[in-house]
């Protein structure tokens, strides 16, 4: 088996025999429910209360379709984060907590593999979150009424699955990069981006709410691509008339969204590649990669 | 040892613990970046998620306010809660138990210096929601926005003192705890709605088994006096629902740590690494 192969093998399982046998299973599976099932029951919570107050004051209603737009787009975003923190704070925890990574460094194992591999066992973890959470999601009556998907919707989210996941993967590097030239602080590092990335892709809201130059901004980021995609593929596109069928999306059709989630995502890998490797030396020279603070 | 050597024993090793932690903020000030300025993006997410749905402005407060007492409650759980968890993996635990100083001056030590860097990130979120979102806060009283903010801070900390006993008897599962008592708190406590909706929601014994956690009655709080808005209970009542909590969290913080401490030596878990 080639280097990489067994060393992205290997890394995974660890990975996920660190995200789950601390617990035993029921515990570990309710693990996975509770923290994306609540994370999205407060945006739901969020929506009607904003609901009440609207028609407490005499405003006009909200449109229901936004329900599932939320819900849906919340939980695909859920991978996105898991991704981002998984392959970065693998730095950090084999750094400062178990004193790894100056070994796995020295070893044959592929440096960049063994990240990959930890990213993916995160990954799962919040595939299956996210898969649980729109489960949940169709216990909500007005999320569950207001999805339009169709066989022909649904036949687009492997495609987006699959670019989906060199995406993360490309993003998860360049923060991992990021963190191995910092201290343990960079733990939030993963966190404040995934804000950045969360408000800039029109996760929760429409982009056109955006002051037009931020709405260019999100549109160079291929998660907005990308949670578009999934959006239209899971919840269908928005019905004609709705204020969601006014962003700056809603022209694209899904071949195009998946062109210009390709050609972005193609643009992080390259920066991805040269960060992570420009990162690496810095840090090696450094002595970063031993490096432990006690903050 | 005289209570006179015994509290200068305290405040000296308080103030050692703290200092790590306030001198960190001044070398390596990448932080304001990446603990500030980036979070405040998802704040401002969940501001135009309500701008979106035109609801009136105190909601957007309601998210800044939020946020800010978000800061302080990731602060209690990383850095009080699961810090001894950490202090243990770092080999620095076991030096702490040996030396004369009492475990409870190491843990003030924690919250004080935790809640000085978390005030500056705190008060930088306020800021900026302010200006960004054009938030205005007329409190009824400065006084009581500052006994409000005083004892939630209290009973918080006392929080995260319990769970820095608790978690001695943990090993990796200290941190995947720490982790899920994110959202679902955020969720309970309602951080970015009014604490009434849960109850309209769901039922009104949610949002009262919320009030277990000091933030709930804390954020309804300063909200009511931030924005003279109805509370889930009345102003006072939370009030009187802060000081006790306040008083049990600290009384357990100290009878756990004791009790804990004790447990970790006879089950030598106190040096046990990498779990």
């Amino acid at each position: 088996m080639p280097e990489p192969l067994r060393t992205l093998r290997w890394s995974t399982w660890l990975g996920w025999q660190i995200e789950s046998n601390w617990a035993d299973v029921r515990l570990f599976l309710l693990y996975l429910v509770v923290k994306p099932v609540c994370g999205a029951m407060m945006l739901v919570c969020m929506f009607y209360a904003a609901k009440y107050a609207v028609a407490a004051a005499s405003r006009p209603p909200l449109p229901v379709e936004y329900l599932p737009y939320l819900y849906v787009s919340n939980a695909c975003y859920g991978l996105v984060g898991c991704v981002m923190f998984g392959m970065s704070y693998v730095v950090i925890s084999d750094r400062e907590n178990y004193r790894m990574l100056k070994y796995i460094f020295i070893s044959p194992a592929q440096f960049q593999a063994y990240f990959v591999g930890r990213g993916l066992a995160r990954g799962l973890e919040g595939f299956v979150g996210g898969g649980i959470t729109l489960a949940v999601g169709l216990m909500i009556p007005d999320v569950r009424a207001h999805l339009h998907y169709s066989a022909e919707s649904l036949a687009w989210l492997p495609v987006f699955l699959a670019l989906g996941v060199v995406m993360l993967w490309a993003c998860g590097m360049i923060l991992a990069s990021a963190v191995l030239n910092m201290s343990r602080s960079g733990m939030f590092l993963s966190e404040g981006v995934a804000g950045v990335v969360y408000f800039l892709s029109g996760v929760v809201f429409p982009l056109n709410v955006l002051p037009k130059w931020l709405q260019y901004v999100g549109q160079c980021l291929p998660t907005t691509y990308w949670l578009e995609g999934m959006r239209r593929a899971i919840a269908g596109p928005a019905p004609d008339g709705s204020p969601l069928a006014d962003t700056p999306l809603s022209g694209y059709t899904n071949v195009e969204l998946a062109g210009l989630l390709l050609v972005t995502t193609i643009g992080l890998v390259v920066v991805s590649q040269w960060f992570y490797r420009w990162s690496l030396r810095k840090a090696w020279r450094n002595g970063k990669l031993e490096e432990t603070t006690g903050v | 040892m005289p209570l006179r050597e015994s509290l200068n024993l305290f405040a000296v090793a308080a103030h050692a613990r703290t200092y790590p932690r306030v001198a960190w903020m001044f070398r390596n000030r990448t932080w304001l970046i990446q603990e500030t300025l980036l979070p405040l993006m998802s704040v401002a997410a969940l501001a135009y998620v309500y701008r979106w749905m035109n609801a009136p402005n105190e909601y957007i407060g309601i998210v800044i306010l939020g946020a800010a007492m978000t800061t302080f409650w990731l602060n209690v759980l990383w850095s009080m809660g699961a810090h001894l968890y950490w202090e243990r993996d770092g080999g620095n635990l076991e030096l702490y138990v040996m030396s004369p100083a009492p475990m409870m001056s190491i843990l003030a030590g924690m919250a004080v210096g935790g809640m000085t860097t978390t005030v500056v990130r705190a008060v930088t979120i306020l800021i900026a929601g302010m200006l960004i979102f054009d938030i205005s806060f007329h409190p009824t009283s400065w006084w009581l926005l500052l006994l409000v903010f005083a004892l939630t801070m209290v009973a918080l900390y006392g929080l995260g003192m319990m769970f820095a006993s608790v978690f001695l008897l943990f090993g990796r599962e200290a941190w995947h705890t720490v982790n899920l008592l994110q959202e679902p708190v955020y969720l309970l406590t309602g951080m970015n709605f009014p604490l009434k909706a849960l109850g309209q929601m769901t039922h009104y014994a949610v949002p009262a088994v919320g009030l277990l956690i000091p933030l709930t009655a804390g954020i309804d709080a300063l909200r009511q006096v931030l924005f003279r808005i109805d509370g889930f209970l009345p102003l006072w009542t939370e009030i009187g629902i802060l000081a006790v909590l306040g008083v049990i969290f600290l009384g357990l913080a100290k009878f756990c740590l004791d009790l804990l401490e004790r447990k970790a030596k006879a089950e030598g878990t106190l040096t046990v690494k990498w779990q």
